[in-house]
């Protein structure tokens, strides 16, 4: 018996010798299996960013306070009147809507479906994104009609010296 | 039904564990269901070993 035969598998790439085909030993179903583990391997390695932030965000380091920012003063909007900001950062858009002299309410205004930018309607009292036709209820930020099924995070506000200030992002109960 | 082919189909089955968890685990990340998320992660991380574990006993099976 030659020494090669104690070996299994030897190394090398052919089994019959008589035919010539390149990589026979790497197509075969043992080297197809260890494509999926490495498969596998991936699949771990990329869900444990995910897991990472979520479990960032349960222990709640991801509902921090930022720096308030002032939007607007009070006597620059109207009672139904929306405006535009940004929070908490450059890029974040957001929207505060006045919906009575004592109330506003301000959301993250990329929709939830694709990251539209979601309108205030002041006439039929709610917030549309003009994508794809998605409404939110203004009230809870819940999504009412349309694609989007996740309502808007919530931006607590807070009235201070004849001005309105965003204080943080609010996690919304599921 | 051959041994080997039994470790083949425990692979594949893994490969479609994977697929779906990853996919849970990131819808329930964008519903902010964390606990979820953290527990889809968790099992995908436990199907590695097992593809690893069959891999290896397949190899260490006689040709």
């Amino acid at each position: 018996m030659s020494d090669k035969n104690n070996r299994i598998p030897f190394d090398e790439d052919n089994y019959t010798h008589n035919i010539n085909r390149n990589n026979e030993r790497k197509l075969d179903r043992r080297g197809f299996m260890k494509t999926i583990v490495g498969a596998a391997g991936v699949f771990a390695v990329s869900s444990l960013p995910w897991g990472a932030v979520a479990a960032k965000e349960l222990m709640g380091l991801g509902d921090k306070e930022y720096p308030h920012k002032k939007i607007a003063d009070l006597n620059k909007i109207a009672v139904g009147e929306a405006v535009d900001f940004k929070f908490p950062g450059e890029h974040d858009d957001a929207i505060l809507i006045r919906l009575s002299e004592e109330k506003f309410v301000a959301y993250n205004s990329a929709c939830t479906h694709l990251q539209c930018p979601v309108f205030w309607q002041k006439e039929k009292g709610e917030m549309l994104c003009p994508c794809h036709h998605g409404k939110f209820d203004v009230e809870t930020g819940a999504p009412t009609a349309g694609p989007p099924r996740r309502p808007l995070p919530t931006i607590e506000v807070k009235v201070d010296k004849g001005a309105v200030y965003a204080v943080r992002v609010k996690r919304y109960e599921s | 039904m051959n041994r080997k082919h039994i470790y083949f189909g425990i692979l594949l089955v893994c490969l479609a564990l994977n697929i779906v968890f990853t996919q849970k685990m990131v819808h329930q990340f964008k519903f902010e269901n964390y606990e979820n998320a953290i527990i889809f992660c968790v099992l995908n991380l436990i199907v590695f070993p097992i593809a690893l574990f069959v891999y290896k006993s397949d190899k260490k099976q006689k040709v």
